[in-house]
């Protein structure tokens, strides 16, 4: 058993960028140096993602062509299944990813493979592969390894590892999976509408966002006025989202929007679930705003202000007039 | 037709609490023990597809010792028909993969036409035993699942569930079938304190590994497909912290705010 | 001229046929009134059982004193008081003149031979009741001024429970109720004068009539003048007849219809007087463990007692104008409650045969029944039971209703949740139970544990108190205060959950139960005197309701407790403060247990200058957050109690702090102080704040100069 095997994630014909940060993270999980890494697509036309996987580190891309054009677990989940047969990779990286939540785990108890989710460290120490994740809601790290599993599942949190940077020529393969029944039809992919909002959170740069701290609905309209005037987009977290006081489309965090061009965020009332952090805490810049100072999002902030998110929405409206 | 309700009891960790002595997990005594958010969800739905129907028994199931039982009498007295707990020493240890094997077990004995589980758990976040059931149980399976209609006594059920990038995928899946369920797919019900006590007096059913067919190597660390070597409390990072008075604070943050907003002022 | 037999012959005149007749109708007006009692008795034997406090004769004596006095129809309204006194006084003599006229005439004379209503005391007798008369018909024309030309605010009967349009909105058979009520009683009363003056028109040629005329002195002024108009005794014998069968037979009408409309608040009234409970606001109702049904869904769930005071509401609108969540625009009025339920019931109950259960359901949106929003509304400050004259008792029936409705979990989400963390973490603030005594360790000394140690004084703190950062200040305070004047006290620490007094009063009874069990658990493991508490809601409830649940303790509000300690010299007063103050009573303190005096006193003591605002003491004007509603969202755009006494407060001119000893009235109101636009004209402040600045330990932020 041998090399690492990077499965990309692709929806409606793009790659997801979450793959290339997986290959930076197979960079630190190399047992031997030049250790094989192979990404493999699987897609129904997996040709057209070679271009995009072909970074720095790759060293062969892996066509595999899948019949669904949907979402399908159980084709992905017969495909890697037989790749990882015929190729016997010690280490396999997926994303944690909402996709991966309908297939990966189910991927690990049919292969008997080692498994675990949600790793944002991984690595080889005294010849053992360790992964680290967190535990009791990120309060805590957990170290574990696997032992007697001569396959290892990872599924790797996004934003964590920095994308590589400079291409490659990897080689170029296909592999045929065996035909899969599949149980489940897709219908048709629904854009989340209610609110039909053309504020774009992940192309937003400057995110004020709001959470459950601005206790009712009444409160938005203040925040609301702020954004404006300081130029940001308004974002939220999901318990405002669910209570229907912004649309979905607004809501940040693990199956809300990814920040991902924002440079900016500023989080009022935002206590730090870690499915909220998963959707901002990449961001360079954070300034958090809270009145408990235990509250978890101070730990990702790079600024913390501890205040009532009302006096300070007011004193900071002050500051940006107009 | 029959539910299963898969349910967890998490953990959250109180204030100043201490990593136990073997280093793997933390002290019992500073964990405050509740039933799982995803949970309340998962067995609303059921109980809405309960009501909706006739001769549909829900059914709560829960791996966890003793003190389990309190996720499951809350589960009772919103309405489910029968609560089984699994344990035994050898459970001890076990990741969500051997855990999902015993309830796979369960399943197995119930055939129910649907199983749900939350999404994740809020405390270790594995997102992986509802899914990992369905391999178990060779089911069609669905994750992340915020709509869900299903006639009971369906063949197959049409739901929503969620994609990366906010996306919602539209779909049918065949039963039985394993589904996990994603918070804001209904509005659970309150179970007011009467109901909870009233739901004392429905009997849980405790069954062991041995009575469900699965071995003690397939159980605890042995069973698992990953092995905690160490628990330990990370260094926080911590924000640089912006004293004053609210109006200093806030002309802070405005001087923070131009530097670092880019493009047009 | 005072004539042995002087008397006035009964049916003078009468064919014996006109005599039976008279009686006949007599005897139907009975009967009808009879059945009419008959069918409002079955109805409230149609509620479930109910067990009344304290002793019969006990309670009825308090009725009587209540009746007699019109204390509780005088409090807050002296003309009201005054005007009803007549009408009572006039109408219950001259309804004991005919009862008198009755006995002698229908009983002791045909079976005893004996005629007292004759003499000195026939010619008294007629001289009181018209006098009597007189009363009434000042104080019907008194009430008809007050509705008709007055049109206070709280005799309109437009209801904040419904909108224009919907089925039972209109209230315009009320109103013409009551001017029937009105002008019935007026046109029987003039109609009797009338007929008086007429008699003795007839009657003048007779010396034993006419020589004693002016024992009827109103009866007589009338006949004179109409003498002077040229009625002759032949005319004023045939009007009399005319007269007599009119005035009889509207008054027997009028008996006949008594427990079919308005008139019956006399006997329900008293009834509902009778079976009061003193303490129902403050003692809640335990439910059964037995019972199957939590709270109140169908009408027949009340109890007789509680369908009794549904009947006795006369629309007085003194409930609709004390309660504050109607003042500020919310779908409640106490009053509107009561009519709804009171129609419905008797919509339902009045019939033979008692409808399905289905139709029995109260709550809802349709004609009768009470919505969600109305109940929710409440805050059980209880001032509506406070003033209600005939002791209907609002707040239970609320809670009850809302038993039901927490039952089936309809309620905002927030208020869930709140209910869910206090479950859970035994605080409404979802802290960990560890962190209760975390105020403490800013003190310079440690705080006993009363589980552990001994104390002369255990102080139950309260969750607002031990969690909320501007009242840890409070409590901090008040510990230093304490330490000084060296009283032995400890805190329960971890061992201290929510009381349970607001989660009770929001319906969640199991919930309450949980922490009555748990707190005076915790309390049997301490060893203490007394239980002091800064926390009203905490004080109401153990000491008013935790008996019920087996904890008996000697309790006081901290008001109290200083108050010993500044009279007793053990807290030197070091600068008496000079600042003009106003003090806003807590209900839970005052209204619910009577504490009006121990602050005030306080205040007296430092120095302060205490002007009242005009709704102090037992009627104060709650600040919003009581009955749960500090954990359900107030609606967008809609003013609140909190800044509506604000504005009241602003009122006084030079006001420079507004005094609350309260933990939840200290959030509302500085909240509400900016809220109202009213920051920098006075400050809100605890009175334990106060205490401390004239103790000199503390130089509090500065407070605005009295304006001149």
């Amino acid at each position: 058993m041998s090399g690492i095997l990077v499965i990309a994630e692709q929806r409606r014909g793009e790659l997801r960028p979450v793959t290339l940060e997986l290959v930076s993270a197979a960079q630190t999980a190399r047992r031997a140096p030049g250790e094989r890494v192979a990404v493999a697509v699987l897609a129904e036309e997996p040709e057209r993602f070679i271009k995009a996987v072909s970074v720095a580190g790759v060293d062969e891309v892996i066509a595999v062509p899948v019949a669904s054009k949907e979402f399908d677990p159980d084709a992905l989940e017969a495909a890697a299944l037989a790749l990882i047969a015929a190729r016997s990779p010690s280490l396999v990286l997926v994303p944690h990813s909402i996709d991966a939540f309908g297939w990966a785990a189910a991927l690990a108890v049919k292969g008997n493979y080692g498994f675990a989710t949600d790793v944002f460290q991984l690595g080889y120490e005294d010849d053992t592969l360790r992964a680290t994740r967190g535990g009791y809601g990120q309060k805590v790290n957990v170290e574990v390894d696997f032992p007697g599993k001569e396959v290892v599942v990872l599924a790797v949190r996004a934003n964590v590892f920095k994308p590589p940077q400079g291409q490659s020529q990897p080689a170029v393969s296909r592999f045929e999976p065996p035909p899969a029944p599949s149980r489940l039809r897709g219908r048709e992919f629904v854009e989340s509408s209610d609110g039909a909002d053309d504020v774009d959170m992940s192309g937003a740069e400057f995110i004020l966002a709001i959470g459950r701290g601005i206790g009712e609905q009444a409160n938005v309209q203040q925040f609301q006025e702020l954004a404006g005037a300081l130029g940001a987009a308004l974002g939220c977290s999901r318990p405002v989202a669910d209570a229907g006081w912004l649309p979905k489309s607004r809501q940040i965090g693990q199956s809300g929007k990814t920040a991902s061009a924002c440079k900016l965020y500023v989080a009022m009332g935002i206590s730090g679930a870690i499915q909220h952090l998963a959707g901002m805490k990449h961001v360079s810049t954070i300034i958090a705003v809270n009145a408990d100072p235990a509250a978890s999002i101070f730990s990702v902030a790079t600024y913390g202000v501890v205040a009532d998110i009302f006096e300070m929405a007011e004193a900071l409206r002050e500051n940006f007039p107009g | 037709m029959k539910i299963l309700v898969a349910v967890k009891q998490v953990a959250s960790l109180d204030e100043d609490f201490e990593i136990r002595g073997d280093g793997k997990d933390v002290d019992a005594d500073f964990l405050v023990r509740d039933l799982n958010e995803w949970d309340d969800y998962s067995l609303e739905e059921a109980m809405k597809i309960k009501e909706a129907g006739s001769g549909v028994e829900v059914v709560a199931v829960c791996v966890g010792p003793a003190d389990a039982d309190e996720a499951l009498r809350k589960c009772l007295a919103k309405g489910a028909d029968r609560a089984i707990r699994v344990w035994d020493e050898a459970v001890a240890g076990s990741d969500a993969i051997a855990i999902a094997r015993l309830i796979a077990a369960v399943a197995r004995r119930e055939q129910p036409q649907l199983l749900f589980a939350g999404v994740q758990s809020s405390d270790h976040a594995f997102a992986s035993t509802g899914v990992a059931v369905a391999a178990f149980l060779d089911w069609p399976h669905a994750a992340v699942v915020t709509q869900l209609v299903y006639a009971p006594g369906g063949e197959s059920a049409v739901l929503r569930r969620e994609l990366e990038g906010g996306v919602l995928h539209e779909m049918q899946i065949d039963t039985p079938a394993v589904i996990t369920i994603q918070l804001g797919i209904n509005t659970p019900r309150y179970a007011s304190l009467r109901s909870i006590k009233q739901a004392a007096a429905k009997p849980i059913e405790v069954l062991t590994p041995q009575q469900l067919g699965v071995a003690e190597a397939e159980l605890g660390e042995a069973g698992s497909a990953s092995r905690v070597r160490r628990m330990y409390v990370p260094e926080k990072s911590r924000a640089q912290m912006i004293e004053g008075t609210v109006e200093e604070q806030a002309a802070r943050l405005a001087q923070l705010i131009r530097e670092r907003r880019g493009g047009a002022s | 001229m005072s004539d042995p037999n002087a008397t006035r012959v009964l049916f003078e005149d009468f064919a014996p046929a006109a005599v039976a007749l008279f009686y006949a109708i007599a005897a139907a007006a009975v009967a009808v009134f009879g059945y009419g009692v008959y069918v409002q008795v079955r109805k409230y034997r149609r509620g479930a059982a109910a067990t009344l406090e304290g002793g019969l004769g006990a309670r009825f004596v308090a009725m009587v004193g209540t009746v007699l006095s019109h204390r509780t129809i005088a409090r807050r309204d002296r003309p009201a008081g005054a005007a009803h006194r007549l009408i009572f006084y006039g109408f219950a003599l001259l309804f004991l003149g005919t009862s008198t006229i009755t006995l002698d005439y229908d009983i002791l004379g045909p079976l005893f031979h004996v005629h007292f209503w004759r003499g000195a005391f026939y010619l008294w007798f007629s001289l009181v009741l018209d006098v009597a008369g007189v009363a009434l018909a000042v104080g019907l024309g008194y009430m008809m001024y007050r509705r008709g030309w007055l049109k206070l605010p709280k005799l309109d009967y437009t209801r904040p429970d419904r909108k224009p349009g919907d089925p039972d909105y209109d209230r315009s058979e009320y109103r013409r109720e009551d001017w029937a009520f009105l002008w019935t009683l007026l046109v029987i009363a003039v109609t009797g004068y009338l007929l008086e003056a007429v008699r003795l028109v007839w009657l003048a040629a007779r010396p034993e009539v006419w020589d004693t005329r002016w024992w009827s002195p109103v009866g007589a002024a009338l006949a004179q003048a109409m003498q002077t108009g040229g009625m002759s005794a032949t005319a004023g014998g045939e009007w009399r007849l005319g007269l007599w069968w009119f005035h009889g037979i509207l008054a027997l009408l009028f008996i006949a219809l008594i427990p079919f409309t308005k008139v019956k608040h006399i006997f329900t009234a008293a009834g509902s007087l009778l079976a009061r409970d003193p303490l129902a606001a403050q003692r809640l109702p335990r439910v059964p463990e037995q019972q199957q049904r939590v709270g109140v869904q169908y009408i027949t769930d009340f109890t007789w007692k509680q369908l009794l005071a549904l009947d006795a509401c006369t629309k007085c609108g003194r409930c609709h104008e004390a309660c504050p969540a109607r003042a500020v625009g919310a779908p409640l009025s106490p009053r509107d409650v009561i009519l709804s339920l009171r129609e419905f019931a008797n919509r339902t109950l009045d019939s033979g045969a008692l409808p399905a259960q289905a139709e029995l359901d109260v709550h809802g949106k349709g004609v009768g029944q009470v919505a969600m929003e109305t109940l929710w509304s409440c805050r059980t400050c209880m001032a509506c039971v406070e003033v209600c004259p005939v002791a209907i008792e609002h707040v239970p029936i609320i809670v009850q209703l809302r038993r039901k409705l927490v039952e089936e979990g309809e309620m905002d989400p927030q208020l869930k949740k709140t209910l869910q963390t206090i479950h859970k973490t035994g605080n409404s603030f979802g802290e960990s139970k560890r962190k209760r005594a975390a105020w403490t360790k800013a003190l310079p000394f440690p705080v006993k544990d009363a589980r552990k140690q001994p104390v002369d004084v255990l102080w139950f703190v309260g969750d607002y108190a031990s969690f909320d950062p501007r009242n840890q200040k409070v409590s901090q305070a008040l510990a230093l205060l304490l330490h000084r004047a060296g009283v032995d006290f400890g805190i329960l620490y971890e061992g201290e959950s929510n009381a349970g007094n607001d989660v009770r009063r929001v319906g969640e009874e199991g919930l309450y139960e949980v922490l009555a069990a748990a707190n005076i658990g915790s309390l049997a493991t301490a060893s203490f005197k007394s239980i002091m508490t800064t926390d009203p809601h905490s004080y109401n409830t153990i000491r008013n309701e935790y008996p019920d649940f087996g904890g008996r303790y000697t309790i006081e509000h901290y008001t109290t407790q200083l108050l010993r300690l500044l009279q007793e010299g053990r807290l030197g007063i070091a600068r008496p403060l000079g600042l003009r103050v106003t003090f806003h009573d807590p209900c839970h303190l005052g209204r619910f247990n009577k504490g009006y005096d121990a602050p005030r006193e306080i205040l007296r003591l430092i120095g302060c200058d205490l002007i009242e605002m005009g709704r102090c003491r037992a009627n104060s004007f709650c600040c919003g957050a009581g009955g749960g509603r500090i954990w359900m969202p107030d609606p967008p755009g809609v003013d609140r109690p909190a800044h509506n006494r604000m504005r009241e407060a602003a009122q006084i001119p030079g006001l420079q702090v507004f005094v609350v000893s309260c933990p939840k009235d200290l959030t509302m109101f500085e909240d509400a102080l900016k809220g109202s636009g009213n920051e920098g004209a006075f400050v809100v402040r605890e009175l334990i704040e106060l205490v401390r600045e004239a103790l000199g330990q503390e130089q509090g932020a500065p407070v605005p100069q009295a304006l001149a």
